[in-house]
């Protein structure tokens, strides 16, 4: 058993260059390719469960910048889920808006709207209490959504309707929609956004998050602006929850209060440590088996909650660098041809 | 006036519970730099476990005064599933804290079933100890004497507790550990031990928090998660790993609830997190904390 | 105890059963298969406890069917998954019908959950027989002419019923009326549907309090406190989970409820935590479809309650009913269906014959309406404390048909409470 030592940071979220090797932009690519190449062998059930994963998929690549690139953990970040899954919901069933289009970007400028305060006050603080901050916005959000119930209906939430793609209108059933077109087009914007986020974190911005995160006193030594940086982070990242939360809502076809709860804050880190926050493409992997165990834990046991949590543990005590960390290691060891 | 005093007293009821699991996190915070996700399971341990001692205890002819001591000491008797519970956690010190928060949070998504396993799911009362001690009645009020002993029971324990750390050579050896872990270390003191019996305590202050208020209430499988976001408010509000803040915090939540209950009883829980905010925009560091990074 | 989440319940040997059920259908022989019904419950969480309560039901009836051969001759057979939040539960539905490819959903309790599952259904098209969870708001929208999706009764019922009890129990002893509510939309049409039947039966009132505790408060020393400023004769609550036994717990050891008269709609929901010892008598007490210990009970009932109370120690609630209900009317639509086409029933010919059954439940007749939302039958009355429990009965029963506390079909239930002629 090892002896705790008074070192303050230690082994952070898996310290890695890995994160900008190009492996882990290959590695996502392979990821979208195969989910492209799904629906000619999967079941509907297993296509039904893959859209939510998207959903979760572009929030943790927005949360993975927070955690894994700036070593800000967010205990909180189902806020922006809620807020992306509430825009969809007030545009289709309040405002009549149904262009996804339209939606998203409402959801987006929502997301800034409430990232800059919410990120300005946050940002102040490191480590511990950045989560525990994030977590009293996030059950902030959660009362207002429950208070204001002429709103947002309360506990019942809101309806999301059926949206139009690139203004299109599709008819058929709702399972055919979300396995069909709809599929297609979340996929297409977690590409998009993957693509992206590759090139934020290999951008100069994602070099001094990185500087902060391993070292804030001297980045800001060096001239990194460090409080703006972290507070462009949080930006970014909320919006990517946001999108994330419409992909959601468009599935769920409601917004709820749930999705804001603090445990489902708890299980987007979850997704990420499991995927390994020290990857680019961890946490996507992570969000795939989060979903793909759930659901195979749920169908086996009532007792899934146990289930769960003890593979967090195991997880956190014997792989803390989760699953890419385990590829990762298995892939440089057939490279040195051991 | 005689509500005033009625609100007050209910306030700090709640207060004093709350208290009592927001101690244990800030212990736990203070020396290991642990937040501990699974407070508010220690919390509803107590809770389920009061319950099955109290049954226990009538059951072998324990007269009814006997109630709050047997769920005292049930407290501190399953507190002691803090020492397993530290050696699993143990293992993750050396990592980033998020990797113990988290790991906290899977003991917290398992307690919640081990509860159902052992408990079931339907909420479980204590019923007749509630009043064992009948009601006191004073300047108009009418309240049940349990009340006013759970105040005064944590009261004794926050004083205990600030002595212990204060006066006593352990209490000086834990500090020490809190304060620099290598110096301490380097003159003598077992810091792993030091862990395992801080971690206890502040385990056992969760569940004789939740042993202690089962009378006057209920044990049930949401308990622990709803606890857990009342408890951080309290530690936020009073700064992160100052007893003095736990007390200061879960004060000032006890009271602002119940002048919102009385006053306003639609804000009865956004209050809280308005004065959690308030407090981290006018003072980051909450009352009672330190400077941070 | 249950280890194993999914309950298989296979009978007898189905082609033993046809030959042990005689007369009833030949096809059956054919259709030895199992039919397939999910449920979807809570198990854990605040709701847990009822959705336990739903689940034991719903198996005990399988048993019992299944000795009785089953339905139309084929066992049945439960596939039970956990409703929990909506999305989840979502899933869960789906994985029920595209992977478990059951032939009836039943269950779900929180509105929330489902106003999200039952859309679903309708696009799935696929049977989905509610117990519980349908408040008012949103459920219009949510399923305008349900096809696939047979509702249980209104949540305000009970609402309803509860303010006609206290109008005819108290009149002229209600002036200061306080309520204190879950915070969330059943709570609040409860509260508002109360207040609205005072003005109707012409009562004048004071509202002098109004409490909102979040779901799962386990502590409301304030709120009592509260209360108690506000000095009211009549408190109204719905309160349901643990919340509620806190609530009387910490009220009577205040002394709130001295000289004060009480009506709890949901009381009957957690009857087993509402001990005598803090229980003030001739509340109106709600037992919404199923009162236990009903005097002139139906020997379904009886055998129902003995089995249950023997076994788990502990009284059974509406959740019981409601569950059996919905299999019940389930196996009485597609045997009559069967009946008429010689065969194993179309899933288009079940959805059109269940409405056309009279269904005998545990709690009592009932029957689903031409746009298939539930109407059975209520129990609530004055409690007493004298009886061999350890927490309240009834002293008077009041039974209502839910035609009469519910609005009728196609008509706004705020409009329908301010116009319709009331059972007073």
């Amino acid at each position: 058993m090892s002896t705790p030592t008074s070192a303050p940071a230690t082994v952070a979220p898996a310290v890695s260059p890995s994160l900008w090797r190009p492996s882990g932009l290959i590695s996502f690519l392979v990821i979208i390719a195969a989910m492209a190449g799904l629906p000619l062998v999967a079941s509907t059930y297993m296509l039904t469960l893959m859209v939510p994963f998207f959903g979760f998929a572009i929030a943790l690549l927005g949360f993975n910048l927070l955690f894994g690139y700036t070593g800000l953990l967010s205990f909180g970040h189902a806020m922006f889920l809620g807020i992306g899954a509430y825009a969809a919901a007030v545009m289709t069933s309040k405002l009549g808006v149904q262009s996804l289009e339209l939606i998203l970007l409402v959801a987006v400028a929502a997301a800034v709207v409430i990232a800059v305060p919410v990120g300005f006050l946050c940002v102040r603080y490191t480590r511990i209490f950045f989560g525990m901050l994030t977590l009293a916005f996030g059950m902030l959000f959660h009362s207002i959504l429950f208070k204001f119930y002429g709103l947002t209906g309360g506990d019942q939430g809101m309806r999301v309707m059926r949206p139009l793609l690139f203004g299109m209108a599709f008819e058929g059933g709702k399972t055919a929609f979300i396995t069909g077109p709809f599929y297609y087009y979340a996929l297409g914007l977690l590409t998009l956004l993957g693509c992206a986020m590759w090139r934020i974190v290999r951008s100069p911005f994602g070099l001094h998050l990185t500087a902060i995160r391993e070292n804030a006193q001297k980045a800001a030594y060096l001239g990194v602006t460090v409080s703006r940086m972290r507070l462009a982070a949080y930006v970014i990242s909320g919006v990517y929850g946001a999108i994330g939360g419409v992909i959601l809502a468009v599935t769920i076809g409601l917004a709820d209060p749930e999705i804001v709860y603090w445990t489902q804050s708890g299980n987007l880190v979850f997704m990420a440590v499991l995927g390994g926050s020290g990857a680019f493409a961890g946490p996507v992997v992570g969000g795939l088996a989060f979903v793909l165990l759930q659901d195979t834990v749920m169908s086996a046991t009532q007792y899934w909650r146990f289930v769960m949590g003890a593979v967090l543990v195991l997880i956190v005590i014997f792989f803390p660098r989760g699953i890419a960390g385990l590829f990762g290691d298995a892939f440089a060891r057939l490279k040195r041809g051991s | 006036m005689t509500v005033f005093l009625d609100v007050l007293l209910g306030g700090v009821f709640h207060a004093a519970i709350l208290f009592l699991v927001a101690a244990g996190l800030q212990l736990v915070f203070g020396v290991q730099k642990v937040i501990n996700l699974a407070c508010g399971s220690f919390y509803a341990l107590g809770a389920y476990f009061g319950i099955t001692a109290v049954g226990l205890a009538s059951a072998a002819g324990f007269p009814a005064w006997t109630v709050l001591p047997v769920l005292i000491l049930a407290g501190l008797a399953i507190g002691l599933v803090g020492l397993p519970v530290e050696r699993i956690l143990r293992t993750v010190y050396r990592r980033d804290e998020s990797y113990q928060l988290l790991l906290t949070f899977g003991l917290l998504l398992m307690f919640q079933d081990v509860f159902r396993f052992f408990w079931g799911a339907t909420p479980r009362t204590l019923d007749n100890a509630y009043l064992a001690y009948g009601t006191a009645e004073f300047m108009g009020l009418r309240v049940p004497t349990y009340n006013l002993l759970v105040i005064a029971a944590s009261i004794a324990i926050a004083v205990a507790l600030g002595a212990f750390l204060q006066k006593t050579r352990t209490g000086r050896i834990i500090r020490a550990t809190a304060e620099n872990r290598d110096m301490s270390e380097g003159l003598g003191v077992n810091s792993s031990r030091v862990f395992a019996a801080v971690f206890t305590v502040g385990c056992m202050l969760g569940t004789v928090g939740g042993a202690l208020v089962v009378p006057a209430s209920a044990s049930s499988l949401e308990m622990a998660v709803e606890l857990v976001v009342e408890a951080f408010a309290v530690v936020v509000i009073g700064g992160l790993g100052s007893m003095r803040g736990a007390l200061a915090g879960a004060l000032i939540v006890g009271l602002i609830r119940a002048a919102a209950i009385m006053v306003l009883p639609e804000a009865e829980i956004l209050s809280i997190y308005l004065v959690v905010i308030a407090v981290l925009i006018l003072r980051p560091a909450g009352l009672f904390g330190k400077a941070m990074a | 105890m249950n280890i194993s989440r999914r309950t298989l319940m296979r009978g007898i040997g189905a082609a033993g059963l046809a030959a042990a059920a005689p007369g009833i259908f030949s096809p059956a022989i054919a259709q030895s298969k199992p039919v397939r019904i999910g449920i979807l419950a809570p198990r854990s969480g605040a709701m847990g406890t009822v959705g336990e309560c739903g689940i034991r039901a719903v198996q005990w009836a399988t048993e019992r069917m299944n000795k009785d051969g089953g339905i139309a001759g084929r066992p049945i057979e439960l596939v039970i998954e956990e409703e929990t939040s909506p999305k989840d539960t979502i899933e869960r539905f789906r994985r029920l019908v595209l992977q478990e490819k059951v032939d009836c959903v039943q269950g779900l309790i929180s509105t929330g959950v489902s106003l999200g599952v039952a859309p679903v259904a309708e696009e799935e098209q696929a049977l989905l027989i509610m117990w519980d969870g349908t408040t008012q708001d949103g459920v219009k929208e949510a399923m305008p002419k349900s096809q696939y999706v047979f509702r249980s009764t209104d949540n305000e019922c009970e609402a309803v019923m509860a303010s006609l009890l206290s109008i005819k129990y108290f009149k002229g002893k209600i002036k200061r009326i306080a309520g204190i509510n879950p915070d969330y939309s059943y709570g609040r049409n409860n509260w508002e549907a109360f207040q609205q039947i005072l003005k109707r039966a012409g009562v004048e009132v004071e509202v002098v309090a109004e409490q909102w505790p979040k779901v799962g408060t386990m502590d409301l020393t304030s709120h009592v406190a509260a209360l108690k400023a506000a000095k009211p004769d009549f408190i109204f609550s719905s309160m349901l989970f643990a919340d509620l036994p806190v609530f009387m717990k910490q009220g009577s050891a205040a002394g709130l409820f001295e000289g004060v008269n009480l009506a709890l709609p949901a009381a009957g929901w957690q009857i087993n935590q509402l001990k005598k010892e803090f229980m003030p008598e001739n509340i109106v007490f709600g037992h919404n479809t199923l009162y236990f210990a009903l005097p002139n009970a139906s020997p379904l009932q009886k055998a129902f309650v003995e089995d249950y109370m023997g076994r788990y120690k502990e009284a059974p609630s509406w959740e019981a009913d409601r569950a059996y209900f919905a299999l019940a009317a389930y196996k009485a639509g597609v045997e009559a269906a069967a009946k008429a086409t010689g065969r194993w029933p179309k899933l288009t010919e079940i959805i059109e014959s269940i409405p056309k059954q009279k269904i005998e439940s545990l709690g009592g007749p009932g029957q689903f309406r031409a746009d298939k939302i539930a109407e059975q039958t209520f129990y609530q009355g004055l409690s007493t404390n004298q009886n061999s429990y350890d927490f309240p009965t009834l002293k008077t029963v009041d039974s209502f048909t839910a035609d009469q506390l519910q609005k009728p079909p196609g008509v706004d239930f705020w409009e329908w409470l301010k116009t319709s002629k009331l059972p007073v």
